[in-house]
């Protein structure tokens, strides 16, 4: 027996051992190359990189490091406009127009000079076009019809934009920061058109823009690989490749940032940035964020009828752990907020009238008749923290007898029932459209006869007086009187509504400590590399 | 007499003519039932594709357009009718989530997956029926007892724990291997992948240190993979080889003198074949689409991770080429194996 298995041991230990010492030869691991920044995150939301299209959160955050627009938001304030492609701009005398007078010498990544020409192409495909972010760009009235007239090119160099909506040219202006009026290259574009396509597949895979990066390499699912554009006015970016690594698991992509095989994870969960806390040669960066987190109830439900009275509404906001959520759960992730404008949108409300208090829940349920228990069914997104937010809300709303059953579902199932109206509660995020009140309060405190996109008509929350006020409030120029408006809607809603607003988002991302010069703002297309170096 | 001998010529040909369109028939009717099944799963999924591909703030008149370009508007059997079309021309349409062509992209997913579920199953083929000699060889003894445990660590313990496990120790804290992706980030976007299998590309590709990379990307997702079906292919192959151990040549081979060891090797072993064979097959399907938890922790490319996000994001065309691609896949593998067994099995001939 011996005789037998020795051998074979011996030959088995022997490969092994060989094997191991083999592997051990290969040299350790280096940190990313000189010049290429790595970044790894969760991009399995990404649908298109045509800016007339995309419209998910990873494409958001891409936009800006691949096109540019007239005019952008400051980094450092975001309440600021700053001329980008545009070097100037004269305002109309009917406040229903500007003029703009184009960056001299501005060129695309090719090359090719940015003209007139290639502003007027831009706006009018992406409201021809009409792909997911193109409702931003009706907001000024524009529709397949009417955009042409609506974009005079001067000359080469000046372009006559006007609007047909009623709203205030400063809103007009943010309109304009947004990716969908991303400039593109029209003879590029055009060259690359299939079918009438205005370019459209060809732009989900390629850029042809003038921003500090453009796209070498896209592989769907897999990573995104830009290369520096030296020519981008403003100046080009510090390093000479951004590579964006789709990795689909959080604890790998902690896992690749401790090893230097990336230099910047995003999309860490509360779990891994207490694991990366204090490890040497890792940052742990903080950024603002406009996503605020809240419960909608769905009033139209009439299985349910609790889910239609006021006092439900009350007691649900004595019912969430405002503080448990933020500080304990999330650690740090989320902050307490209760009001729809998240904190640096100009007119954010920042008090927080209530706080976690089950027997004035309780209270308030008893005299309204609603204190024999009521079983509520929430959906919830199947991924964290959402799992966790949920869970706890199960926990504190039980305390007044309201049982919430959980159905944890993909976004689409949620948003479809959203969308048709066939939920009873449902803990969602909001991130605002544009740097404008206009684009939160438009969804949270507007309901009019076709306003199926709205938060309220998904609750089914029917306010015409309120209605009427959001949509004066986005026509008012004077901007300490849209403030007030603002924040009296605020309160309105914080009130009386079907909503829970609950919690304001802090962006956080860990990154290797000798990355510089990134940054964020509060908007999702708000993510600077090109001052990264490291 | 002319008459006689061209029917039997004819008939000598007719009958492998027929088993051929019969293999066929069965085909193409096994992946028509599969396309009709997953259509209609599909078609009754909660998930809305044109609100999926639009996005929740769209307006009514996008996604009314997103709807009428998904071919939503039209009732499911004309629906169906029309895939089947666009299927005969090599079209698979365009994925909801990514907007590229469904085909495209299976032709960059399958090849990663082929090449990582094959050198898995060499891997778990050989070691299996190693340990399945030495097992039967000693049945009840330590030996057994010992490989029984090691077969069976890879099938019991989470596939997805084992794999963080192993990189946290082989990438993060020795080394030894390479971390997720295919390759090191200074080749994985400069090589050209003309057949999608990295081993081969990164050999082609003439770039000092890419097969390198290559390999030790490779290493840790094709053992974790293999030891995911060692357990079977040893635990089955055991049980034959102990089956015919009993068999009156064994007895005869041990009256003529023959070691117990010489006995496995050489009689018992290639009598096994069929059900190794049989046992083999089907540890490949199930690496095939059961190598989505290897793909993500590791960050690889693959069919099952593909699949799997097609379906969480309810992406119809992609979910469809997936399923279709496995299936052939499958009904090949299948059919090559039974193939095998009645070459290599006498009585089955």
């Amino acid at each position: 027996m011996l005789r037998m298995i020795h051998p074979t041991l011996h030959r088995y230990a022997s490969i092994l051992l060989g094997f191991a010492l083999a592997l051990s030869a290969w040299p350790a691991h280096a940190d990313t190359p000189p010049g290429i920044l790595v970044v790894v995150q969760a991009m399995d939301d990404l649908v298109s990189l045509d800016p007339a299209e995309g419209f998910e959160l990873s494409s958001e955050q891409l936009f800006g490091s691949i096109y540019q627009r007239l005019v952008q938001a400051d980094p450092d304030d975001p309440s600021v406009l700053k001329p980008v492609l545009a070097a100037s701009w004269v305002v109309g005398s009917d406040d229903r127009s500007v003029t703009f007078t184009l960056r001299p010498n501005a060129t695309f990544a090719n090359g090719d000079p940015v003209t007139a020409d290639d502003v007027i192409y831009s706006l009018s495909r992406a409201v021809k076009l009409n792909r997911s972010p193109a409702f931003i760009l009706n907001e000024l009235g524009w529709n397949a019809d009417n955009v042409d007239a609506s974009l005079i090119a001067v000359d080469a160099q000046h372009v006559r934009i006007s609007w047909p909506a009623s709203v205030s040219t400063n809103f007009a202006l943010h309109i304009l920061t947004t990716t969908v009026a991303s400039i593109v290259d029209k003879r590029d574009v055009l060259a690359h058109q299939q079918n009438d396509d205005q370019g459209n597949r060809w732009l989900r895979a390629h850029s042809s823009g003038s921003g500090p990066f453009s796209i070498r390499r896209y592989v769907p699912r897999e990573a995104l690989v830009l290369d520096a554009n030296p020519r981008s006015p403003g100046g080009g970016p510090r390093i000479k490749t951004l590579i964006i690594r789709n990795i689909a698991d959080a604890a790998t992509r902690r896992l690749l940032l401790e090893v230097g095989d990336a230099d910047i994870a995003r999309d860490l969960g509360p779990d891994q940035f207490t694991a990366l806390k204090g490890k040497p040669g890792i940052r742990i960066a903080q950024f603002p964020s406009a996503t605020v987190c809240y419960l909608l109830f769905n009033t139209t439900d009439t299985s349910n009828p609790a889910l239609a009275n006021p006092a439900l509404w009350e007691a649900a906001r004595w019912l969430v752990d405002y503080h448990g959520l933020a500080e304990g759960l999330l650690q740090g992730q989320f902050s307490v907020h209760q009001a729809f404008l998240a904190d640096g949108f100009p007119g954010a409300l920042d008090d927080t009238p209530y706080h976690f208090d089950p027997a004035r829940a309780r209270a308030i349920l008893a005299k309204a008749g609603l204190d024999h228990g009521i079983d509520i069914t929430l959906d919830v997104f199947n991924e964290e923290p959402f799992i966790d937010i949920a869970q706890s809300l199960q926990s504190s709303f039980a305390q007044a007898g309201v049982r919430l059953h959980l159905r944890i579902e993909a976004g689409a199932q949620v948003y479809t029932r959203l969308r048709a109206r066939t939920y009873q509660a449902a803990w969602l995020y909001w991130i605002p459209d544009y740097f404008d009140a206009h684009s939160t309060a438009s969804a949270f405190a507007s309901n009019p006869d076709n306003g199926s996109h709205t938060l309220a008509w998904r609750a089914g929350w029917s306010m015409p007086t309120l209605t009427a006020e959001t949509q004066k409030a986005v026509m008012i120029s004077d901007p300490a009187e849209r403030v007030r408006l603002y924040q009296d809607i605020q309160r309105q809603v914080q009130r009386e509504s079907p909503f829970v607003i609950s919690l304001q988002e802090r962006s956080q991302l860990a990154m290797r400590s000798n990355v510089q010069g990134y940054r964020q703002g509060l908007d999702a297309d708000m993510v600077y590399y090109d001052q990264v170096t490291k | 007499m002319a008459a006689h001998s061209l029917f039997n010529t004819s008939s000598g040909i007719a009958a492998p003519l027929r088993a051929i369109r019969n293999s066929l028939l069965s085909l193409t009717l096994t992946l028509a039932g599969l396309l009709a099944i997953t259509f209609v799963m599909s078609a009754f999924s909660p998930i809305d594709p044109a609100l999926q591909q639009v996005g929740d703030h769209a307006s009514a008149a996008t996604y009314a357009q997103a709807r009428h370009a998904l071919d939503l508007d039209a009732p499911l059997p004309e629906r169906f009718g029309h895939y089947l079309v666009r299927l005969g021309h090599g079209d698979l349409g365009l994925s909801t989530a990514t907007g590229q062509p469904v085909a495209a992209e299976l032709r960059e997913v399958f090849p990663a997956t082929f090449e990582l579920s094959t050198l898995a199953l060499l891997i778990s083929a050989i070691t299996g029926i190693g340990l399945a000699l030495l097992s039967a060889r000693w049945p009840g003894g330590w030996v057994d007892s010992v490989i029984r445990v090691i077969s069976l660590i890879g099938s019991s313990v989470p596939i997805f724990w084992l794999g963080l496990v192993s990189l946290a120790l082989f990438y993060a804290h020795w080394h030894w291997a390479g971390g997720p992706g295919r390759l090191d980030d200074a080749y994985e976007y400069t090589i050209d992948m003309p057949t999608g299998l990295v081993l081969i590309d990164s050999w082609r590709s003439g770039m000092p240190g890419a097969f390198d990379s290559a390999i030790k990307h490779m290493l840790l997702p094709a053992l974790l993979l293999a030891s995911y079906v060692l357990g079977s292919i040893a635990r089955l192959t055991r049980t034959s080889l102990l089956g015919e151990l009993h068999q009156e040549y064994v007895t005869l081979a041990r009256a003529k003198g023959a070691g117990q060891s010489w006995i496995l090797v050489h009689h018992v072993l290639p009598n096994c074949m069929g059900p190794m064979l049989t046992v083999i097959a089907l540890a490949y399907t199930s690496l095939l689409q059961g190598a989505v938890l290897t793909e993500t922790v590791f960050a690889r490319p693959g069919i099952g991770r593909y699949l799997t996000n097609a379906l969480f994001y309810g992406d119809v065309p992609a979910i469809l080429g997936a399923t279709l691609v496995l299936g052939v896949a499958f009904i090949l593998i299948n059919g090559i194996t039974d193939m095998l067994v009645r070459l290599l099995d006498p009585r089955l001939r």
